[in-house]
């Protein structure tokens, strides 16, 4: 990679960690002395960060209209209409995954977009808001917090493994490093800090001129719009970064597993890059028939509609969440 | 333990597991369950089946009569258990109370969901503990208190940033479930398998021996000791 591609890989990723999201929180009516009439709080917050960081601060904040004023800020919890936000993912992601809303996108190809977005401008998606609660926790959904943040920090480094054995092929990586630097990186990411991220992340990532063995992205598919489950159909499959280009004409019928193993045996041959299009059309023939142009559905990133042709690796280089881990959304167009 | 290493192909990647020989894996297991006497199975059922994440093996384990006073007291669950309790306690004198009092006063069950890791490609447990007839699910101290033989547990619980069990979200409900990071488990399945050839079946058993052991996953010793498992 040249000096000029990694110095645009890091201005995407400044980009990223600089990108933020205007938040409207109210108290949940049942737990407010005021019911309906409480004070929103308006915050602008990082989309990589995640929903409890801000807990301390709401709990303050809405202390005096609390009808249980004993419960504390680990107790608290976010929903969007009525939906319980799952906090182990990133805010960003989660109004990807939720807000409904259309990606930006570059000008020429938006007029679609357009026009989904006068039909709903009744709706206007930002501020995004959330209801936070401090008691009923749905346990059925969400797992507890803890006072100490232990659960989270787990949670976290968890994360932070599978992305590491995905690109090594072993766990090694995150084994290696400090106990000072491992604890560092939740602390980096927990409070947004991109210079302390990226000290450790060298030490993490394989330098760019040894490629992964794998590219850590989860694809996140559209519910069909009659679905109660709160599960969400996340799809995963080991991608490598390379791929030959004879292998992605057969795959159309062909099931994940195979066509995950004819990306592996394809990787053997003439080397070309895999992009963002071609993992997708190899996982999701059925929404990604095309490999270059988005026809059914389109990947969002970051609240941005993900060019097809993006390399998988450069990708996850510049724009992972603070875990490793790049979570697309699969977004239906039309 | 005897354990068949002939009559089925190694497996191709060793310590990893491919989805082919997780699956070829479970069917065998479920084989051995079904033909194995059902006295020897107790307390256990076992149940495979494609979900739309991948297939899962299923294994329920019923434990009944839990002293109440080992509960947690942390958990609203098992206050809300202890509450119902206490109301037996308390109405002792009413005739009513012989009813309640002849059934087992609480049982617990536990669901064990053996997955393929999709990132590790080995086998990952995910399990909940619920109260028998309660909706919630019990928090960690349970587990180790009623799952964990107390052998492992100072074990499972220095590792890790809070243990060897992590809490997460079942992979095909989406909703919270215990599971065990499974990012050592292909180091210790080379540890211990060594570098004998074993079957999808041989490392299934020695999986549920490595992990389920230590998460009261006990498999009935003469299961292993049928004709079928002699590799006749």
């Amino acid at each position: 990679m040249d000096p000029k591609a990694s110095s645009s890989l890091g201005s995407i990723q400044k980009a990223v960690w600089d990108g933020k999201l205007p938040l409207h929180i109210t108290l949940a009516p049942s737990e407010s002395r005021t019911f309906d009439q409480t004070d929103p709080y308006l915050i602008s917050h990082p989309r990589i960060a995640y929903l409890p960081s801000l807990l301390p601060r709401l709990r303050d904040f809405f202390a005096p209209s609390l009808i249980h004023p004993t419960s504390r800020p680990h107790e608290g919890w976010f929903s969007f209409e009525g939906v319980p936000l799952k906090w182990h993912y990133p805010i960003g992601l989660l109004y990807d995954l939720y807000a409904g809303a259309d990606p930006a996108s570059k000008a020429g190809g938006t007029e679609p977009d357009l026009l989904s977005a006068a039909g709903a401008a009744d709706e206007d998606p930002l501020p995004w808001r959330l209801t936070v609660h401090f008691s009923d926790w749905p346990d059925e959904e969400l797992v507890r917090l803890d006072a100490d943040g232990m659960v989270m920090h787990d949670a976290f480094i968890n994360s932070v493994k599978e992305a590491d054995f995905l690109r090594n092929g072993t766990a090694k990586g995150i084994m290696a490093l400090s106990k000072e630097d491992s604890a560092g990186l939740w602390t980096a990411v927990r409070d947004v800090d991109l210079p302390a991220f990226q000290r450790i992340s060298n030490i993490l990532l394989p330098p760019p001129n040894q490629p992964f063995r794998n590219v850590p992205v989860r694809f996140f598919l559209p519910l069909p719009p009659d679905s109660d489950s709160p599960s969400l159909k996340v799809v995963q499959s080991p991608i490598p970064p390379v791929i030959a280009p004879s292998s992605a004409s057969v795959s159309s019928s062909m099931s994940v597993a195979a066509s995950q193993s004819l990306m592996m045996a394809a990787a053997r041959g003439a080397p070309q890059v895999q992009t963002v299009g071609s993992a997708l059309h190899a996982l999701l023939p059925n929404l990604f028939p095309s490999r270059r142009t988005p026809v059914l559905a389109k990947p969002v990133l970051h609240g941005a509609a993900v060019p097809m042709a993006a390399p998988v690796e450069e990708l996850v280089r510049c724009s992972a969440y603070g875990d490793g881990w790049v979570y697309v959304v699969v977004r239906m167009m039309g | 333990m005897e354990l068949s290493t002939s009559s089925h192909p190694a497996l191709a990647v060793f310590p990893l597991l491919t989805d082919k020989e997780f699956d070829s894996a479970c069917h065998q297991f479920l084989h051995r369950v079904h033909v194995a006497n059902e006295s020897l199975m107790g307390r256990l059922t076992v149940q495979y089946a494609q979900r739309a994440h991948g297939p899962i093996l299923s294994i329920t384990r019923r434990i009944s009569h839990v002293s109440i006073p080992a509960y947690d007291s942390q958990s609203s669950v098992d206050d809300s258990i202890r509450e119902r309790y206490t109301y037996t306690e308390a109405y002792e004198d009413d005739p009513e109370a012989l009813i309640r009092t002849a059934e087992p006063s609480v049982g617990l069950h536990v669901v064990y969901d053996v997955l393929l890791s999709p990132t590790y490609q080995v086998p990952v447990l995910y399990f909940n503990l619920r109260p028998t007839d309660h909706p919630g699910p019990l928090g960690i101290d349970a587990v180790y208190r009623y799952l964990v033989p107390s052998q492992y547990r100072k074990e499972l619980q220095s590792v890790g940033v809070m243990g060897g069990i992590s809490l997460g979200y079942h992979p095909e409900s989406g909703t919270p479930a215990f599971f065990v990071h499974p990012c050592n488990t292909a180091d210790a399945m080379r540890q211990i398998a060594g570098h004998r050839r074993v079957t999808p079946e041989t490392y299934l058993i020695i999986w549920l021996g490595l992990v389920g052991n230590r998460l009261g996953l006990q498999l009935p010793r003469d299961f292993f000791a049928t004709d079928e498992m002699r590799g006749n």
